[in-house]
């Protein structure tokens, strides 16, 4: 029934991707009135069949339907509801059902936002591109990836329930869904570059929606990765966070090159420059996502969290092939005649500090795609010779490359279009390289040592700065200019809130993020302390600064599993339970970390070993500075993205101009209508006379 | 994939329109399709789960406690530092790639028995102890093999799925992690290259 169900649902969207493709297709090679208009229906339809697929799995899931591989694989009487949820994707071909969904999603929800203007050749070719890629991903459903075959013989009567490392904390919940909104939203930017190549228009109207668009996957992207690493925190045990792992690389190259783009957009929509660099980035981001999708679930790398092995390789492979081809193709056959006139003027500008942004950003990406392929490359060249790629080759690598991205960070919201002098430099970094320096001496007395530290530290805070001044200019700005006029305070106060949102100040809240970040990581990994206390009952023991005394012991059973704890009490204060639990079917255990976190430090406690009887537990202690950082950053990037998604104050005509340089707009580029906000320079209206 | 960076040249000067470089765009991109379709021939070629080592953050540090009682009942505990190279290997009896890597583990441990550079010692993972043991016995494993009956060793380590195998240097450091069949030659290779790098 399920079965039936969800193959019914997986073969209607596949039919209506299939068919929308041809019925566009011939509408674009013989056009007439409305051909175009009648391809819009297919948009809906693939959704329908995805929800129709999606529900039949669902209730497969939570009334333990075993007839189905798929349930009885990831699936037991004893899962809880919330996990069964979750199995859908804890396995290879759920986890493509999840892609299909939001595809589907996506794609119905482009069809919508330019329903009027579905006549568009430029829609209609991006529309096609999104039916292709639903095709395709439909297509695996029905092959190499069916989440609904039934088992070969007899009904099991019971499962063998979720990976037990994927039941054990509720943020399985939300880390794929998001990882995927993120990686699928990516579709709808590529369908548009490769529309704008085939129909050669590169106007800044197409790239402001498309800019849109990425914005919004790659929020949803950060999310993913953030929640990931706050997962792999929480769950497993090591007090990590990231590993370099294939599978967080496949999900980390995609945001780097989808970063790039957003940053270089803005040089297009305001100079006109870089279009088909853009277009490079956005093809390539989509590339990586296809790429990354095929290296974690063929299982030619073999990483901690790939798939179980399947036929689904060859297919994926193949279509990273055709999306490269068609993308790098079209460049080759547009691209020459797509390019701007004109050039950047001076390296000391906004578009120059863009420019670097966009080479570092790529660098990054290599550096992080060669580590993940380049045991495959190097096995293929001395046959069968095997090499590992591990955290010093990234680290050497992708220090540095981070140091330059802080640098960029703290001095581009300072610099102004098209050239700089001296003094105007001078004049806006002052401050927050003078609070740059005052954090490094900070730090040295406060008895840091090691260049890369102080470096990132010191970076980190002029970048911050640099960031924080940007925002207080444009509200005292907002402000002034409202008070100005003679607004209440009210009013004032509203104008001030105008000018806090929009899109440079969202950036600039995304940069105070990253900063968060970058200071997170650069202490947790330089200064974190690892070791282990054995200790018997009532005994305490001290690490690195911290005493722990174990209290005294637990068994807690619920109908999935059977935990273990220990009751330690962490300087005195709150008592924390690491634990080991059971789950039903196997014996194997899965343990829990308990963490005392605070803004400073954590203290991450896992049980090691638990004797026979009686005896002394052994204990594992990480004692890491700064990891609540990381989160923090994670939420202010979300923050951030969101305040650049909200339409900032609309400038009147008799508003004063916002600065000096504002006023040689390029002649080349009208302001763009659709643009939510003119973008502010940072220096905000409060500096204009 | 990345190799779209060459179209960046193009932007840059001013005089970028001058017929020079008008085809740079349509170069940039053969150039990328060529180191891609290397890149895709590669991966396509390459057997699935040929690479089996992967990362841990275990790699590098010090192996977390390997004791308690073998499958025999009795008690076991592996040396801190152990002084010589140790594999340990998780594994199954209801596991099939635990069956295939059986006899090569059978014969690493042959080999290494007379140069005494090396040893075995095996955990069960997610089994009971007494088809593991007579798995082990049907296999002719000579070596410790541990019950593990809580699953605590395993957790130590990180394992989700058997097989799972770590080479422990003599000094203690974890120096591989691999999460497929093992053959002997395997892990001499991976022996041979932790003596180069100094372990």
């Amino acid at each position: 029934m399920n079965g039936t169900l969800g193959h019914t649902g997986v073969l209607l969207a596949f039919a209506a991707a299939v068919v929308g493709t041809v019925v566009l297709l011939v509408a674009l090679v013989r056009p007439r009135p409305g051909g175009l208009r009648a391809a819009r229906i297919y948009a809906p339809l693939i959704l329908l069949g995805g929800v129709v697929a999606v529900v039949a799995m669902q209730r497969a899931l939570i009334t333990h339907d075993f007839s189905l591989t798929y349930v009885a694989d990831n699936n037991s009487r004893s899962t809880p509801l919330l996990y069964s949820i979750t199995g859908m994707w804890s396995a290879l071909a759920g986890s493509i059902l999840l892609w299909g969904i939001i595809l589907g999603i996506y794609v119905t929800a482009m069809v919508w936002r330019f329903r009027s203007r579905a006549d568009d050749q430029l829609v209609a070719w991006a529309t096609l591109v999104m039916y292709v890629v639903c095709a395709f991903f439909f297509g695996l459903m029905l092959g190499p990836a069916d989440p609904f075959t039934h088992v070969s013989g007899a009904i099991p009567t019971n499962g063998l329930g979720p990976n037990v490392l994927l039941q054990d904390n509720p943020l399985v919940l939300f880390h794929p869904p998001m990882l995927y909104l993120g990686l699928v939203g990516f579709t709808v930017p590529f369908a548009f570059a490769v529309a704008s190549l085939v129909t050669g228009r590169v106007d800044e109207d197409w790239q402001g929606e498309t800019r849109r668009w990425t914005l919004f996957a790659w929020t949803f992207l950060t999310i993913g990765i953030v929640l990931g690493a706050w997962w792999s925190y929480q769950v497993l045990g090591w007090g990590g966070f990231w590993a370099w792992d294939p599978v967080e690389n496949a999900s980390l190259m995609p945001w780097l090159v989808g970063t790039a783009y957003l940053h270089s957009v803005m040089v297009q929509q305001r100079r006109g420059l870089l279009r088909v660099w853009n277009l490079s980035l956005v093809i390539a981001t989509f590339s990586l996502t296809i790429l990354g999708t095929f290296l974690t679930r063929s299982g030619v790398i073999q990483s901690v969290h790939s798939f179980s092995a399947s036929s689904i390789g060859p297919l994926l492979l193949g279509f990273f092939g055709v999306v490269l081809a068609v993308g790098v193709g079209l460049i080759a056959w547009r691209g020459d005649r797509l390019r701007s006139p004109g050039g950047i003027d001076s390296p000391l500008s906004r578009e120059g500090a863009f420019l670097a942004n966009n080479l570092l950003f790529v660098l990054f990406t290599f550096v992080v795609l060669l580590g993940t392929v380049f045991p495959l490359l190097y096995e293929a060249v001395n046959s069968g010779a095997q090499v590992a790629v591990g955290a010093p080759y990234f680290n050497r690598l992708v220090i540095p490359i981070g140091l330059g991205l802080l640098f960029l960070m703290a001095v581009a919201p300072a610099l102004p279009w098209r050239k700089s002098s001296a003094d105007v430099m001078r004049d806006r970094l002052a401050v927050p390289a003078a609070l740059g320096v005052v954090v490094v001496v900070g730090c040295v007395i406060g008895g840091i040592h090691g260049i890369e530290p102080l470096l990132a530290f010191g970076l980190g805070a002029f970048a911050a700065a640099s960031a924080g001044r940007a925002l207080v200019l444009s509200v005292r700005g907002a402000w002034r200019s409202a008070r100005g006029v003679g607004a209440s305070t009210a009013r004032a106060i509203l104008a001030g809130w105008r000018g806090f949102v929009g899109r440079a100040n969202g950036g600039m809240v995304v940069h105070i993020g990253v900063v968060f970040i970058a200071v997170g990581l650069t202490a947790a990994t330089a200064f974190g302390q690892r070791g282990t206390l054995v200790l018997a009952h009532g005994e305490s023991g001290t690490f690195a600064g911290h005493t722990v005394e174990f209290v005294g012991t637990r068994v807690v059973r619920t109908p999935s599993n059977i935990s273990q704890q220990a009751l330690l009490r962490i300087d005195g204060g709150a008592v924390f339970t690491p634990a080991i639990s059971q789950f039903g079917t196997g014996t194997q255990a899965v343990g829990t970390p308990a963490i005392d976190s605070s803004v400073t430090s954590d203290v991450y406690l896992t049980i090691n070993s638990i004797p026979a009887k009686g005896g002394s537990w052994t204990f594992g202690v990480v004692v890491q500075p700064l990891v609540m950082w990381l989160w923090v950053g994670g939420a202010l990037i979300v923050v951030g993205s969101i305040l650049s998604a909200v339409p900032g104050r609309r400038r009147r005509p008799t508003d004063p101009v916002s600065a000096p340089l504002g006023a040689v707009a390029p002649p080349v580029v009208p302001e763009p209508e659709l643009a939510p906000a003119p973008e502010r320079e940072p220096v905000g209206a409060g500096e204009a006379p | 994939m990345t190799g779209v960076l060459p179209p960046e040249t193009t932007p840059v000067p001013p005089q970028a329109q001058s017929t020079r470089r008008r085809h740079t765009a349509r170069w940039a991109a053969v150039a990328v399709l060529v180191v891609a379709a290397g890149l895709i021939a590669v991966l396509a070629t390459r057997p699935p789960a040929d690479v089996s080592e992967v990362q841990s953050p275990l790699v590098g540090q010090q192996a977390p406690p390997v004791r308690g009682l073998t499958v025999d009942g009795k008690a076991f505990a592996l040396t801190r530092p152990p002084g010589t190279f140790v594999v340990l290997n998780f594994f199954a009896s209801w596991c099939e790639p635990c069956q295939t890597e059986g006899p090569e583990l059978v014969r690493f441990a042959f080999e290494h028995q007379q140069t005494g550079d090396a040893r075995l010692v095996s955990v069960v993972f997610d089994d009971t102890t007494a088809a593991a043991r007579s798995y082990q016995a049907t296999l002719g494993a000579t070596w410790p093999t541990l019950a593990d009956p809580r699953g605590v060793i395993a957790l130590g380590y990180g394992v989700r799925a058997p097989p799972s195998t770590f080479l422990i240097a003599p000094d203690g450091r974890v120096v591989a992690y691999i999460v497929a069949p093992v053959t002997a030659s395997d892990l001499d290779g991976l022996i041979a290259r932790a003596k180069a790098t100094g372990a």
